[in-house]
C-alpha cells in the first residue's frame, strides 16, 4: 500500500455527542495515577472503538450522527499507533455496505463508524455499570457472556 | 557558557585558591584531582554562591559560615570573602545570509564580610560584572540578569552535581514526591515554562476586565449577576490554586517527615537488639512493594485487553466474515493482487525492461524506456486508486481473518489468563498484608519507649500528611466544580450578550482571550510532552551506553524513562519495574542520575559546563570507564571532582579528554595521609600541578608510598 493510503483518517476528527462525554471522562485513564479498575480504557479512543465493535456484534444500526451537539474527542491521526484499526474500519464500511467502493471514501467510512459508535455507547456504558463489581470487571464479564453467547448460537 | 577561570579568598578553606578550566572543544575535561576533604566540595559552593549568591548556598546561606574555621582573629575580626569566575559567551548573528560566531569574555567577582564569631552575622554580598577587552574591564549593569539568561538558576542542580546528593533523584529513600518535585522543576525550568504560565496570568486578567465590561452593560440584569459571579469564581480559582500547592508541599514535607522516622525505627531496632524484627518488616515491606508492582503491572495487562486486536476481531467477525466474502470474490475474479505497478518498480530499479532492453539512467535509449515506464506507473496509480487499497486491506487483514475462522475466540483466552494472574496475586498481596500487619503489632508490643515514641511521632505525621492528602483530593474537587460551573456561566453570558445591543463587541474581545488562553494552555501541554520524551529518550540512551559493560546489570535492566508524573523509572524484563535501591548496584544507580543530568543539559541546548563532585564513587572497571567516556561525549565542558580511586583505571581516557588536570591537597592531612609536611599550619586547600599520573613533594599521599615500597621490594 502506497504510504498515503496508510491512514485515510488522519485528518478526520473523532465526535462524539455532548452527552457521552461524562463517559468517556469517567471510564477512560487521563493519567498514570487513575485507577484502572474504575476506568478500564487506555486512552479515548479504545471506548469509541469498542462501542463500534459492539454495536456491530449486536446488529445494531449506525445512528445519526447530524442530530447530536457533537465535540471533538481527538483526531484520526491516532489510528497511527493501532494502525490495524485502519483495516478494521474499512471491513466494517465494506461489510455494512456491502460496496468495496467505499475505501477510498475515508469521510464516508468515519461517518459510519460515528453512527456505530453513537448507537453502541449507551450498550457498552450499560456493560461497564451493569454487575456488583468494578467497572473493569462488570464489562469483563459482559464482553465474555456477549462472545460465548454467540459462539453457543 | 564555558568557565575559564575562578579564584577564591577567605571561602571556607578556600583561603587563596585559583582554578583553571580547559575551553578546548577538542580537550573538553578538567580533572581536579583531590583526595576527601581536600576542599571538592566547597569549590562546588563557591562556583555557585559566586555566580548566584546565597541563595545557592546550603540552607539558602541561613547559619552556613563562609569564612575559614581557624581564622585567626588577629588577622581582623571582620573576614572579607571573595569568590572571582571567569566566563566566556559565545553569541551567533547573521550577517549578509552567514552566521557569526563571537565570543567574549566576563569577570565575575562577590563578596562579603562576615564576623568571626559564634553567629558569623554576614553582609548581604555585592556582586560585579565585567566584560574583558584588550584594554582591560567595562563594568556590565544587571550582573543576576545575565547568569539567569545564561545559567537558568532552576537549572543550578543540573549544572553544579554533587554526585551523591544527585542520585536523590532516583533513591528510594527519599520521597515518591520529592522526586517527582526535583525532576519536575529541572524539566520545566529547561523548558522556560514560567513565560507561558506569565501569560497565562496575564490573559487571564485581560478576560476579567472584559468581563467586567460586560457586567457594565447588562447593569441590574441577569447578564449582570452572571457576570459578577464570574468575577466572584475568578477569586476563588486563585484562592483553590494557591491552596491546591500549599497541600501538595505539605503532603511533600510530611512524606519526607514519616520517611525520615521509618529510618530511624530501623536504627533503633537495630541498637536495641531486634535485628531479627527490623530485617522481618524490611522483608515484608520489601514483599509488598513486589507485589504490588505486579498487581499494577497485571492490572494494566488486563486494561490492554480493552484496546487489542483481539476484541476486535472477536467481537466483529460476523461482520468481517462478509466484508472478507466481498474481498474474496475480487480476488477470484483475479483482480486482486494488483501487481502492475511493483512489477513495473522492480523494472526500473533493476534498470533491465521485461524485453531484456536496457533501462539504465546514462544510456539515450534507456533513459527514454525509463520515462515511458515511468509514465505507465503514474497513469496506472491514478486509475488503480481503489484497487490498490483493497490488494493491501486483502493481504493486510487475510492472516488475521484466517486466525478469525476458527471459530475460538483469543480474547477469551487472554482475559481467563489475566483473570488467573490478577487473582493470584490478589491472594498473595492479602497474605503479604497480614504479615505485615502481625509484625506492626509485634512492633506495638515492644517494651522500647524510644521506640514507641518514635512510632507515635510516625502515626502523628502519618495522619497530617494523610490530611494534606485529604485536603489535596477535596480542593481539585471544588476546581473541578468551579471549572464546569464557569463553563455554563460563561455559556450563558455569552448568550444574553448577544441579545445586547452593545455586546457584539465584549464578546469578540472575550473569545480573543479565550481562544489565546487555549492556545497557550494547549502549547504548555504539548512542549511539556515533547520536550519530556526528549529528555527520556536520550537519557536511557545515555545510561543504557554506561551501563551496557556491565554483564550482571545488563542481564536485568531493560529500558529507563521519564515518566508523564515525572518519575524515573527503570524497567527490567517483561517491563516489569525495577527499585533503584535493591536491583540496581551503586554503579547503575550513579549512571542513571548522571545520564539525567546530561540529557537535560543537552536537550536544554543551554551551552553550558557540567561540573560534577565524585562522579564515579561506587563505580568500578569496564562500567566506571564507560559512564567516564560517555560523559565526555555528551558534555560541551565537563569539569570532574575526582578523587584518586576514581582516577584508577581511567588514566587513559583523561590523557586522551583533558585539557586541565591540576591536584589540590589538605596539609592537614600530614602525617597521616600526606608523606611530606606541607609546613602549612592552616587548614587550606592547596593546589600543584601534577596531573592524574604524576606527584610531588606536596602531594604525595602515604598509601602511594607504601605501594611503592611494596612494589620495590
Amino acid at each position: 500500500m502506497a504510504d498515503r493510503y496508510f491512514n485515510p483518517f488522519q485528518a478526520i476528527d473523532i465526535n462524539v455527542p455532548v452527552e457521552f462525554h461524562e463517559a468517556f471522562t469517567r471510564y477512560c485513564q487521563r493519567s498514570a495515577d487513575a485507577v484502572i479498575d474504575q476506568s478500564p480504557f487506555p486512552r479515548m479512543v479504545d471506548l469509541w472503538f469498542l462501542s463500534v465493535c459492539v454495536a456491530a456484534r449486536l446488529g445494531l444500526e449506525p445512528a445519526d450522527t447530524t442530530k447530536y451537539d457533537t465535540r471533538k474527542i481527538i483526531d484520526g491521526s491516532i489510528f497511527g499507533s493501532d494502525p490495524w484499526r485502519v483495516h478494521q474500519l474499512m471491513l466494517i464500511a465494506i461489510g455494512k455496505t456491502g460496496d468495496v467502493h467505499i475505501v477510498s471514501e475515508p469521510r464516508k467510512m468515519m461517518t459510519l463508524a460515528s453512527g456505530l459508535a453513537v448507537a453502541g455507547l449507551p450498550k457498552v456504558i450499560e456493560m461497564l455499570k451493569d454487575g456488583d463489581a468494578e467497572p473493569i470487571w462488570n464489562l469483563s464479564d459482559a464482553v465474555d457472556s456477549l462472545l460465548r453467547k454467540e459462539k453457543a448460537a | 557558557m564555558k568557565l575559564l577561570r575562578a579564584e577564591f579568598q577567605n571561602f571556607r578553606m578556600l583561603r587563596d585558591l585559583e582554578l583553571n578550566f580547559s575551553s578546548d572543544p577538542e580537550k573538553k575535561l578538567t580533572v581536579i584531582r583531590a583526595a576527601n576533604e581536600s576542599g571538592k566540595t566547597t569549590i562546588l559552593h563557591g562556583l555557585q554562591w559566586a555566580l548566584y549568591g546565597d541563595a545557592a548556598l546550603p540552607g539558602k546561606g541561613e547559619g552556613f559560615r563562609l569564612h575559614p574555621i581557624d581564622w585567626n582573629a588577629s588577622e581582623g575580626k571582620r573576614v572579607p570573602i571573595t569568590a572571582t569566575v571567569e566566563f566566556e559567551l559565545t553569541t551567533y548573528r547573521r550577517v549578509s545570509g552567514d552566521v557569526r560566531e563571537t565570543r567574549r569574555r566576563y569577570r565575575l567577582v562577590r563578596s562579603a564580610f562576615e564576623d568571626v564569631d559564634s553567629q558569623a552575622r554576614r553582609s548581604a554580598s555585592t556582586v560585579k560584572l565585567f566584560a574583558l577587552n584588550e584594554t582591560g574591564a567595562s563594568p556590565i549593569d544587571a550582573p543576576e540578569a545575565v547568569i539567569n539568561d545564561e545559567l537558568p538558576p532552576e537549572l543550578r542542580e543540573v549544572f553544579f552535581t554533587d554526585g551523591d546528593r544527585a542520585l536523590s533523584f532516583i533513591e528510594a529513600d527519599v520521597a515518591l514526591s520529592t522526586k517527582r518535585e526535583r525532576v519536575q522543576r529541572a524539566i520545566r525550568s529547561l523548558l522556560g515554562l514560567g513565560v507561558i504560565d506569565d501569560a497565562i496570568k496575564h490573559v487571564r486578567k485581560s478576560a476579567s476586565e472584559v468581563n467586567r465590561k460586560a457586567k457594565q452593560v447588562g447593569s441590574g440584569s441577569e447578564l449582570n449577576r452572571i457576570a459578577s459571579r464570574l468575577e466572584e469564581m475568578e477569586n476563588d480559582r486563585e484562592k483553590f490554586e494557591a491552596d491546591l500547592e500549599d497541600a501538595k508541599q505539605q503532603f511533600g514535607a510530611f512524606d519526607e517527615k514519616v520517611d525520615d522516622i521509618d529510618r530511624k525505627i530501623a536504627a533503633a531496632l537495630q541498637k536495641g537488639d531486634k535485628e531479627k524484627l527490623q530485617k522481618d518488616l524490611d522483608q515484608a515491606k520489601r514483599e509488598i512493594k513486589r507485589l504490588d508492582d505486579q498487581l499494577a503491572t497485571a492490572n494494566k495487562e488486563h486494561s490492554a485487553l480493552f484496546r487489542s486486536r483481539s476484541i476486535a476481531t472477536d467481537l466483529l467477525a460476523p461482520l468481517l466474515g462478509r466484508a472478507f466474502e466481498k474481498l474474496e470474490e475480487l480476488h477470484d475474479q483475479g483482480k486482486i493482487p494488483n501487481t502492475t505497478i511493483p512489477v513495473l518498480q522492480d523494472r526500473l530499479s533493476a534498470e533491465i525492461c521485461i524485453c531484456g532492453e536496457t533501462l539504465e539512467s546514462g544510456d539515450p535509449g534507456g533513459e527514454k524506456r525509463r520515462a515511458h515506464i515511468q509514465k505507465l506507473i503514474d497513469d496506472s496509480q491514478r486509475a488503480d486508486e481503489i484497487q490498490e487499497i483493497i490488494t493491501d486491506l486483502y493481504y493486510g487483514a487475510k492472516p488475521r481473518q484466517a486466525d478469525g475462522d476458527s471459530g475460538s475466540s483469543v480474547w477469551l483466552e487472554e482475559y481467563k489468563a489475566v483473570v488467573e494472574r490478577r487473582d493470584g496475586l490478589q491472594t498473595l498481596r492479602d497474605e503479604a498484608g497480614r504479615k505485615f500487619r502481625a509484625l506492626e503489632m509485634q512492633l506495638d508490643e515492644l517494651p522500647d519507649t524510644d521506640i514507641q515514641g518514635l512510632r507515635e511521632t510516625r502515626r502523628q505525621y502519618k495522619d497530617q500528611r494523610d490530611r494534606h492528602l485529604s485536603r489535596q483530593s477535596s480542593i481539585e474537587t471544588q476546581l473541578t466544580g468551579l471549572r464546569r460551573e464557569r463553563e455554563d456561566l460563561e455559556a450563558n453570558r455569552d448568550r444574553l450578550l448577544r441579545e445586547q445591543k452593545k455586546g457584539a463587541r465584549i464578546l469578540a474581545e472575550l473569545e480573543v482571550t479565550q481562544d489565546v488562553t487555549k492556545v497557550l494552555q494547549s502549547a504548555y501541554e504539548r512542549i511539556t510532552n515533547e520536550e519530556l520524551h526528549k529528555v527520556s529518550e536520550l537519557m536511557n540512551n545515555i545510561f543504557i551506553e554506561m551501563i551496557g559493560a556491565d554483564p550482571e546489570q545488563g542481564a536485568i535492566i531493560r529500558h529507563a524513562e521519564i515518566s508523564r508524573e515525572f518519575d524515573i523509572i527503570v524497567y527490567g524484563p517483561n517491563d516489569r519495574t525495577l527499585n533503584p535501591d535493591r536491583d540496581l548496584n551503586g554503579a547503575s544507580r550513579r549512571a542513571l542520575t548522571l545520564a539525567f543530568i546530561l540529557a537535560l543539559t543537552k536537550v536544554s541546548e543551554v551551552e553550558a559546563p557540567n561540573v560534577i563532585d565524585t562522579p564515579l564513587g561506587m563505580t568500578s572497571g569496564y562500567v566506571k570507564r564507560s559512564i567516564l567516556r560517555t560523559a565526555v561525549r555528551e558534555s560541551s565542558q565537563l569539569v570532574l571532582f575526582l578523587t584518586h580511586d576514581e582516577i584508577a583505571g581511567c588514566e587513559e581516557i583523561i590523557d586522551e579528554a583533558a585539557g586541565v588536570v591540576f591536584t589540590l591537597t589538605n596539609p592537614a592531612h600530614y602525617p597521616k595521609m600526606l608523606v611530606n609536611d606541607p609546613g602549612v599550619a592552616e587548614r587550606k586547600a592547596l593546589r600543584c600541578e601534577c596531573d592524574h599520573r604524576s606527584e610531588c613533594q606536596l602531594c604525595q599521599r602515604r598509601a602511594d608510598a607504601q605501594a611503592e615500597l611494596e612494589m620495590a621490594s
